[in-house]
This record gives C-alpha cells, structure tokens and sequence, in this order.
C-alpha cells in the first residue's frame, strides 16, 4: 500500500497542476476553457520535439514549450472568447468554441509526420513517445520498500510551490485583486478603471502556462507524450477535480486533485482494477448530490 | 541507383517466381490495359496509428514493385488507401466507400480487430473479398459475425491470430524455464488486448503456470505505475501483457523501476521496433510469437527487406511486411482468377475462390490459408534486444 500511497500523490499532482488552470480560467470567466487539455498535451509535445527533433536542451525547450503555452491562452482569448464576448454570446458558445480549438489543436499535432506540413512541430503522427533517457537526471531511489523516481518526486514540490504562488498572487498582490474584481463583477470592475479585457487575457496566459507546464511534467514522469494525452488523462479527470474541490477555487483545485489521486488508488487496491475509474466518478456524481459547491466552493462573490 | 536496380530487379524475379509458382488456370490469360482497384482502410491516424502506416507503406511498395514488373497479367494495380482515424464507425463507412463507390475488387485491412468486427461482416455481406492484413483477435477469421457462427467467405486473415502467437510463446517459454506464476495485465477496453487476454487465461494452466491475478487496465490510462505496483508486490515468475501501442513499454519500464526482475511475455503488441525501442534496457528479453522476423535470410524476406529499407529510408517491422504480403496475396489470386472486368460481382467471386488456393513465398515464410481463410504460416518467437530490436529465440513450424 504504501508505494500505491506514493502513486497516489504523484498523479495527484498532475490533477492538480491541471486543473488550477482549468478552474482559474472558470473562476474569472465563468466558462469551461476545454481548450485547456489541448495546451497541456502542446506544451509538452513542443518540449519533447525541440528535444528530440530539434536538439535542444531540455531547460531551452522547457522554457520555449511553457513559452507556447502561454502563447495559446492569447490565442483562446483573442480567436475563441473575446469576439463571442464582444457578441454577449451565452458561456455555452464560448465552451463549444474552446472545443472546437482543442480539436484543431490535437488535429494539427496527429498530422505532424515528416515531409508534412507540421514536420516543424511533430512528426511522430498517432505514435506515443517519450523523452530520451538522460533527457534529465532521473535517478530511481529505493526507500524500503518505496521505489522513488526523481522524475515523479520532483513533480510535487514544483506543484505545490507553483500553487502556492498562484494562491499569493491571487490573494495578496494589485493583479490578483484586479482578477478577483473581474471575477466578481466585470462590469463593476471596468466602471471602477480595471481593464477587464486585459486581466481576461492575463487569466488565459496563466492558466496556459500551468496547463502546458502540468503537459511537460507529465510526459517527463510518464513516458507518455502523444497527441491524445490530455483528452485521455486529464481532461474529464481534471473537471472532476473541479467539480470535488469547489467550481473556481484554487484550494480546491489542490486539494481535489490530490482526493480524486488518493480515491482512484484505494478503489484500485481494495476493489480491483476495474474500480479506479468507477468509485472516482461515484465520488464525484455523491459530492454533486451531497454538496454541489464542492469542498471548498462558495458563492459566487467569494470564488478565488 | 545500381543498389535500387538489383533490388528492384531481386523483388520482380521472387514476385514473378511466387506468383507463378501455383500455376493456376488464370496465369496466362491477359489483362493487359486493364486496371485492378483494390482498396485499403487503414488506421494511419488514431491509436491505431503506431501500426497503419507500416501497413499501408508494406502494400503500397508491393503495388509498386507489381506495376514496374508489368503488373498482373498486364493490369496495373491501383490501390486506394482511407484512413479509418482508429474509429469503428468510421472504418465502416469508409469500407463502403470503397467496395459501393469506388468499386474495388477487394480490400485490405482494417488495421484494429475492434473496427474490424464492423467492417469485415460489411464486405462478407456485400460479397467483397477482404484481407485482414494486421488484426489478430478472435472471432476475424471464420466466423466474423460472432456470435452468429456462419463462416464469412469473403474473409481473409494474413496476420497471425494471437489464438496462434500466444499459446506458441507461452509454449515456448515454459519449455525453457518451467515458471510457476505469472501475472496478467490486460487492457479491457480494446478487442485485440482483452481477447489476447483471454488466450493467456485459458492458456497458462496447460504449462502449470498459476495465475495469481488479472488486473485489468483502461488503454487509456497514461499511469500504470498503480497497475504495475500490485502486479509486482506479487513477485511472480511471468508478467503477461496483452495492450497496444506504447503500453506494454511502459509496464516493462515501470516493474523494472520498481525492482521486478522476472520475465515478460507478451503478443503481438510486442511486436514492433517502436515498443522495443520505448522499452529500451528494460524491455531486454521480453519474449512474443511475431509473424515475421527481420532477420531472416531467406530470399522472398531479404528482397523485402532490402527493398523497404531503399523506399522508405527505415527498417520495415511486422506490420510493413503483412501489408506487403496482403497485395502479394491478392495480386497472385487475381492472376489466376481469370477476371473478366466487366462483370465486378463475378469477378469478386473469382478472387474469393483464387484466394483460397493462394501457395506463394512471402517474407512472412511460405503463404497458405487454412480451410477456415486464417494464415498458416512459421511462427517466430523473438525476444527484445533491450537496444530497439529483436533476436530470434526459436522457429516454430506451421502445424
């Protein structure tokens, strides 16, 4: 049980790198950015290809890949949200529009083969790949009977710090009090000189950088990058995790990223395999039943 | 261009020799200015995607090599491929696409046995002749609309069935080492990964082997460390694995890290350069039963292998040479078939029955069908190199 303890917490901070992103972008905006899964599998597909294809040091494609990432979150922003927002189109536009740009994104990335026109991004197609061995150190301790890679390790304390400077951020600093202004009343906000359009803007390119940073981890730790990761793993996961912790609080963002970690691994040792996925979700659709804000949600004027 | 040439020169004198090997009624009746439209689904996108493309490039340098040695009986091949995403529905439709619109004298593919459970039934019931030419689950050949039980006559199968593949490695393997317990870790929600689970299952007790646990996984997930975790804590001889893709490299990785030393048997999800590769040091020795070996030196696979190796500037794998023997199958049945090109329904029937005759020699070893239209061929048990390859552990005979 107890090495599945330390499953458990790794995967729980992939959830929760994720969808601190994911519940940000809901908290300000009130809208499901679905987008968000296309730029965590981007960020690490540009990582790995600028490893691997293009010769760059991990730290180079690193910082170029979360670079893109952000990148994407003015895109989401200016191609999919601000021109439905100038059109006051209801959240459910903007949410298919997001979908729509998730499957470009995905789309663009499984037709990178080379000779094709993405060869510059991609060129591994459908294929799932992984970074090369000594792509950075990634040594493996044994601790008893826990079996530690440095790869996962590392994840968690990078997950926690990155949160907890988000949390600051938003609680503590002039932007995190515009943001939180924007989340509570826009329109109040633009009245009191806030710049609404730009803390938008400022929301998504956070949120981005996050998701493709969570992207990058996860393809470092996992061995696992192809064009289908964030919809496979992390993408309805991650609106679980929202959906426990309270819609729109980065608290219970964390924290349910690390409670749906923990459920799926004591379904999995306790119930069998097919469980994992089964109890997670039941646990989700009882927190619905039971307390629909979630952990930690509140009321609207609360959220952040 | 001199390497080309002889190449080139070696694959047309094989070809010719194979296809004019079984003689047959048709062999000198002339095709000549005709086309034959043959069409292919193939997973080039989607999960599938690890393997189509290696099945369409194997198909589209056997069509070429046909055509530049004057086709078949004078016709030109012209092969159409579509590209199924790894989706059922979609295999479907693209499948009646090309035998309705495009009037294709056969098919090959699909490259999944889950799209192949919509896609064979639709050609047997149109009376289109289709070669499976990567699928290796259970209920393709005779019997493609399982449950209902009445044999698909227009269905062919290349490609080795895991039926074959896994109860030969496991043969083999117990033979050698005589391992006690195994493990098995399946992916339930694939036709190819449960039905090669369900082989290992009703397999492992034949050799004494125990099997202490299934445990059962979604080809989705990204994490099997939980997976791998409770199958080592078990500390078994064997770790079975029946996934696709990139899975079993990473379960392989995984136990490793985590300090299990045993050993991994496995199927046709092995069998590809990528897995080997992914698996790395890890992977080194992981034993499958493969339809094919690089490896071998015998003239029909040599020529295809050198041949590949000049077109496509890369190594073939498993999947390049069945796709390969697909048209090689197909191009053979139509010269003997004594088609007429005016008449497609009759002309498909022909080639249905060419088919079953079909005696050539393939890279995948000498070619026939069984009387139920799966493959009967040598079955090669090879191993990981821990290096992206593979060595041949033993030769297994066609029974």
């Amino acid at each position: 049980m107890d090495q599945q303890i330390v499953n458990a917490i790794f995967i729980g901070s992939i959830y929760a790198l994720f969808a601190v992103g994911y519940t940000l972008v809901f908290g300000i905006l009130d809208i499901l950015n679905l987008a968000h899964s296309a730029v965590f599998m981007l960020g690490a597909a540009i990582t790995y290809s600028l490893v691997v294809n293009h010769g760059q040091s991990f730290v180079v494609a690193c910082a170029i890949g979360l670079g893109a990432s952000a990148f994407m979150g003015l895109v989401i922003e200016y191609v999919c949200l601000r021109p439905l927002r100038r059109r006051h189109a209801p959240p459910i536009a903007a949410l298919i529009s997001t979908i729509g740009l998730a499957l470009v994104i995905v789309a663009a990335v499984e037709q990178g083969q080379v000779g094709s026109f993405f060869s510059w991004l991609w060129v591994d197609g459908a294929n799932s790949v992984a970074f090369p061995a000594g792509t950075v150190p990634d040594p493996t301790w044994h601790v008893g009977d826990l079996t530690l890679e440095a790869s996962k390790v590392l994840i968690i304390p990078i997950s926690i710090a990155l949160m907890l400077v988000l949390g600051y951020v938003m609680r503590f600093t002039q932007v995190g009090r515009g943001l939180r202004a924007v989340a509570e009343n826009p329109r109040a906000a633009r009245l009191m000189g806030l710049d609404v359009d730009r803390m938008i803007t400022l929301t998504l390119v956070i949120s981005s950088a996050l998701g493709g940073l969570a992207g990058i981890l996860f393809g470092l730790a996992l061995g696992d990058i192809s064009p289908y990761i964030g919809r496979d793993n992390v993408e309805v996961r991650g609106l679980a995790v929202i959906v426990l912790g309270g819609m729109g609080s980065i608290p219970g963002a964390v924290i349910g990223g690390y409670l749906l970690g923990l459920i799926e691994i004591v379904a999995l040792v306790t119930l069998g395999s097919n469980a994992r996925g089964g109890v997670a979700f039941a646990a989700l659709f009882l927190m619905l039943v039971l307390r629909p804000q979630g952990l930690f949600g509140t009321r609207l004027r609360e959220r952040l | 261009m001199i390497r080309i040439r002889v190449v080139s020169w070696l694959v047309v004198t094989f070809l010719v020799a194979a296809c004019g090997s079984t003689g047959g009624g048709g062999g000198g009746n002339s095709y000549s200015g005709k086309t034959i439209n043959l069409g292919a689904v193939f997973s080039i996108t989607g999960p599938g995607g690890v393997y189509g493309p290696q099945s369409r490039d194997g198909a589209m340098l056997a069509v070429k090599q046909i055509n530049a040695s004057g086709g078949v009986n004078g016709a030109k091949i012209d092969l159409t491929v579509q590209d199924d995403a790894s989706d059922k529905a979609q295999s479907a439709q693209k499948a009646q696409g090309l035998i309705q619109s495009n009037n294709v004298l056969a098919m090959l593919g699909p490259t999944l046995s889950n799209s192949a459970v919509a896609v064979h039934p639709l050609a047997d019931s149109l009376k289109t002749p289709i070669l499976a030419v990567s699928t290796t689950g259970i209920h393709i050949v005779p019997d493609c609309k399982f449950p209902d039980t009445s044999p698909c006559s227009y269905v062919f199968r290349d490609s080795l069935g895991e039926q074959t593949a896994i109860p030969d490695n496991i043969k083999a393997y117990a033979e050698d080492q005589h391992p006690k317990t195994g493990v098995l870790l399946v992916a339930q929600d694939d036709k190819f990964s449960s039905d090669g689970g369900t082989i290992v299952v009703n397999t492992v007790g034949q050799y004494n082997i125990t099997l202490l646990k299934v445990i059962k996984f979604s080809k989705n997930d990204a994490d099997l460390s939980p997976y791998v975790t409770q199958a080592v804590q078990l500390k078994p001889d064997v770790i079975f694995i029946t996934s696709l893709g990139g899975i079993p490299a990473k379960i392989m990785n995984a136990a490793r890290n985590q300090g299990w030393q045993g050993q991994f048997l496995g199927g046709n999800g092995f069998n590809t350069a990528t897995v080997s590769k992914q698996a790395g040091a890890a992977g080194k020795g992981a034993r499958s039963a493969s339809a094919w070996y690089i490896g071998n030196t015998f003239p029909s696979n040599k020529a295809f292998v050198d041949s590949y190796k000049t077109e496509y500037n890369k190594d073939p794998d498993q999947f390049a040479a069945q796709g390969f023997t697909g048209v090689m199958i197909l191009a053979d049945a139509a010269k003997r078939a004594n088609l007429t090109f005016t008449d497609l329904a009759g002309d498909r029937t022909k080639l249905r029955s060419a088919m079953e005759s079909v005696n050539i020699q393939t890279p995948l070893g000498p070619f026939q069908f069984t009387s139920t239209h799966d493959v009967k061929q040598t079955v090669w048990v090879i191993q990981m190199d821990g290096a992206g390859g593979f060595t041949l552990v033993k030769e297994i005979p066609a029974s």
